[in-house]
């Protein structure tokens, strides 16, 4: 059955940008089950269509890829990609940045509560190694 | 990938350890360290009311949006979980099943990970928020908890990234911030196709039609980068 506005069935990944120096093959269904739960709470069906999503994933892809060869592009005068790259890559678009920034911090607050937590358990191993030569 | 862990159940084993909740990204590895001058704290007020209001309307217009079309979907979903196995092997059943044990503990857990909202958030936005969510049907409610839970895996973006670059070091925090942008670009994407989709008068699952007339628009609006060859006279 071929729905009415996808009637080409070759899916766009010709008109696509594929780098030639990666893997030429590309996985198929990589993102696929996470894409699914994403796009529902976007506002999709419960069960999206599989074409959908492949084709979700598709742009996903050619954007990730747009993203870092544009980054590559900045950072390449520093040598190596930062994550500060992508930050003024994103500038312009400001919920983006703001939910960037949020990530990071609450990043490096996970870090510092592991941290403690690692550091707590630390000190209990200690106790209890001092008590077992004792007995 | 074998056995690609479903994110739900990744996300519900995270939630026991750590108590803060990293809505886009619950599997938190090993942590390298970064360089700590790429932290933002000083603009942290500022930007939440920002924040917040992106995600406030998200769901209320993923609300508005589907109240009449609940009766639909529901007989268009079959009784049992959102996701039934239309697509491909028996990986996708058996992601259906725990997601089923996983709704049902999650209910509390959703309590629990709504209390640990971001602290330095507006105490006003967030009453306004518990509000907005004590009067969530549903089916609102279940797709407000996939909206919050979805989220690329961390080694799938990895992988990919290290495969555009060129096998280079991907430092975790990259992979977190380009997870982050591509769950957000997902979202515009659906969200513009949601409004074709209403401008054409349709309904039912998004189609791939809808999603390229979505990413031209997009694409017109400049939201999607273009490879900057003779930026100049165009």
């Amino acid at each position: 059955m071929s729905s009415s506005g996808g009637g080409s069935s070759s899916k766009p990944r010709s008109a696509s940008f594929q780098p030639s120096e990666t893997s030429s093959k590309r996985k198929r269904g990589v993102f696929q089950k996470e894409l699914q739960h994403m796009m529902y709470g976007f506002g999709d069906d419960p069960n999206p269509l599989p074409e959908s999503v492949a084709l979700m994933e598709d742009i996903v892809v050619e954007y990730v890829t747009e993203l870092v060869h544009k980054a590559q592009d900045i950072g390449s005068q520093r040598g190596k990609l930062s994550v500060e790259d992508f930050l003024y890559l994103i500038r312009k678009d400001l919920p983006k940045l703001n939910r960037c920034t949020e990530l990071l911090s609450m990043n490096e607050e996970l870090k510092q509560a592991r941290k403690v937590f690692e550091s707590d358990e630390d000190k209990l191993r200690k106790v209890f190694e001092v008590d077992e030569p004792v007995e | 990938m074998k056995q690609s862990k479903d994110p739900f159940e990744a996300a519900f084993e995270e939630q026991e350890d750590s108590p803060p909740e990293s809505p886009a990204d619950t599997a938190v590895d090993a942590l390298q360290n970064p360089n700590s001058s790429i932290v933002a704290h000083n603009s942290q007020s500022q930007p939440q009311d920002q924040l917040q209001l992106p995600h406030d309307d998200n769901a209320k217009k993923g609300a508005s949006q589907f109240t009449p079309l609940s009766g639909s979907g529901r007989t268009n979903a079959s009784s049992s979980g959102p996701f039934t196995a239309t697509t491909g092997a028996g990986g996708s059943g058996t992601g259906m099943k725990s997601k089923e044990e996983e709704e049902e503990e999650e209910e509390e857990n959703m309590d629990v990970e709504l209390g640990k909202f971001p602290s330095s958030g507006d105490p006003d936005k967030m009453a306004k928020m518990q509000a907005i969510l004590s009067q969530f049907t549903e089916e609102q409610m279940s797709r407000y908890e996939s909206f919050r839970r979805a989220g690329f895996q961390k080694s799938n973006m990895k992988r990919l990234l290290a495969s555009i670059t060129g096998t280079q070091k991907i430092s975790v925090p990259m992979t977190i911030v380009v997870s982050g942008i591509a769950k957000m670009f997902v979202g515009e994407v659906v969200e513009t196709a949601r409004i074709v989709m209403q401008e054409r008068k349709e309904s039912g699952p998004i189609r791939p039609c809808h999603l390229r007339e979505a990413y031209r628009r997009l694409k017109l609006e400049g939201k999607v980068f273009k490879r900057p060859m003779s930026r100049l006279f165009r």
